[in-house]
């Protein structure tokens, strides 16, 4: 994947997960439609392609209002990887030449793979994520479980202990995945199906959308630095 | 200027660390007074769960999800008003319980209180701690700029 390729399917994919996002806020009130609707409308000429680079810098500018507006993220690690992704591209749109455009996407993928290495990393050297009493607590008095039957997997203390030690193994082995394309697209595959399963059991739909924006930056870079014709 | 782009560094330098500890949670309560000075006889959890979610609502909500992802800014707004308090994320969890009060058709008392209850583990026992209780406030009071 060239980086113009990877580039341009970013913006496609970040144009509909912020198209997503924003059409969840037209039910709230005129303020915060007189910001998403905007927005919408911004995604859109991202979505075709109409002056990527300007369209990407307005919505950076909007993306600052939306952060004063809240007084920080509405939807937490979400949307602190929405605008690493957005302002990495408006970025690396700015960049005046090739080089500088790659070290600014690289920096993402970089960004992506520590998101996941870096949580498997403060997870491992956890006592209470080692034993599973973390996860117990997350299904058993965390605010995210999205049903009151979904807190009975508190009391399945062998299957949470397994599925942490699923999920820590899982960050920590993925900046691995790297050097392996087939390696990395079953590691993307794996991932995307953990986010999935983070929508479905705690209702963190944003998350899905949002992390899928930033594997083409990853594909990119493995295509650019571990794989030799 | 420099506040919002004191919020935007964390995200262009994240730390990634979901989930390293499960702290105590919060939940939002409210109950409604017919005058300023009355003691709040009842409270009731805002927007408790549902028993069961359906593998079809489930998969709606990858889309629309828009009442959840606004609960769970209400649970930042709780964590901001314990970490540091601000007006801002009082107002917040106090326009979201109206607005929603509105939307259900809850109309006859004209004041209302909300706090926050954080539940714990201590041990193998779950605790509740009241942490926090907002000024008792007209339903009606101009809003910060919240949900309307």
């Amino acid at each position: 994947m060239s980086l113009d390729q990877a580039m341009r399917l970013t913006e496609i994919m970040l144009a509909l997960a912020f198209l997503q996002q924003s059409v969840e806020h037209l039910i709230a009130g005129r303020r915060e439609i007189m910001l998403f609707a905007p927005r919408m409308a911004l995604c859109v000429l991202l979505l075709i392609g109409v002056q990527a680079p300007l369209v990407c810098l307005g919505l950076s500018a909007l993306a600052l209002a939306i952060l004063k507006r809240f007084n920080g993220p509405y939807n937490g690690g979400s949307d602190r990887m929405s605008l690493l992704i957005l302002f990495s591209l408006t970025l690396a749109e700015f960049m005046p030449n090739q080089r500088l455009q790659e070290y600014v996407f690289g920096y993402l993928a970089l960004q992506l793979v520590l998101s996941y290495f870096i949580s498997g990393y403060v997870k491992v050297v956890n006592p209470q994520w080692r034993s599973g009493r973390a996860l117990q607590d997350v299904f058993e008095f965390s605010a995210y479980p999205v049903s009151e039957g979904l807190r009975q997997w508190a009391k399945h203390p062998r299957i949470l202990w397994a599925a942490s030690w699923g999920v820590i193994s899982f960050e920590l082995v993925f900046p691995l995945t790297i050097f392996s394309q087939p390696g990395l697209i079953i590691g993307l595959i794996v991932a995307g199906s953990f986010h999935f399963s983070n929508a479905c059991f705690f209702g963190l739909n944003r998350f899905f959308w949002i992390w899928l924006c930033a594997y083409p930056s990853i594909l990119w870079l493995q295509d650019r630095a571990f794989v030799f014709a | 200027m420099f506040h919002t782009l004191k919020l935007l560094l964390p995200a262009l330098i994240p730390s990634w660390r979901f989930f390293d500890e499960i702290g105590p949670s919060p939940r939002i309560e409210f109950a409604l007074l017919a005058k300023q000075d009355d003691e709040p006889a009842a409270w009731a959890e805002f927007r408790p769960r549902p028993t069961h979610i359906s593998v079809k609502t489930m998969l709606r909500r990858m889309v629309w999800n828009p009442r959840w992802n606004e609960t769970l800014f209400m649970v930042s707004c709780a964590e901001r008003l314990m970490d540091k308090p601000t007006q801002h994320s009082d107002s917040e969890i106090f326009d979201r319980i109206c607005a929603e009060l509105s939307r259900a058709g809850e109309g006859a008392a004209a004041f209302l209180v909300f706090r926050l209850v954080y539940i714990s583990r201590n041990g193998t026992v779950l605790e509740k701690e009241i942490t926090y209780i907002s000024r008792p406030r007209p339903r009606s009071e101009p809003r910060a700029g919240a949900a309307q």
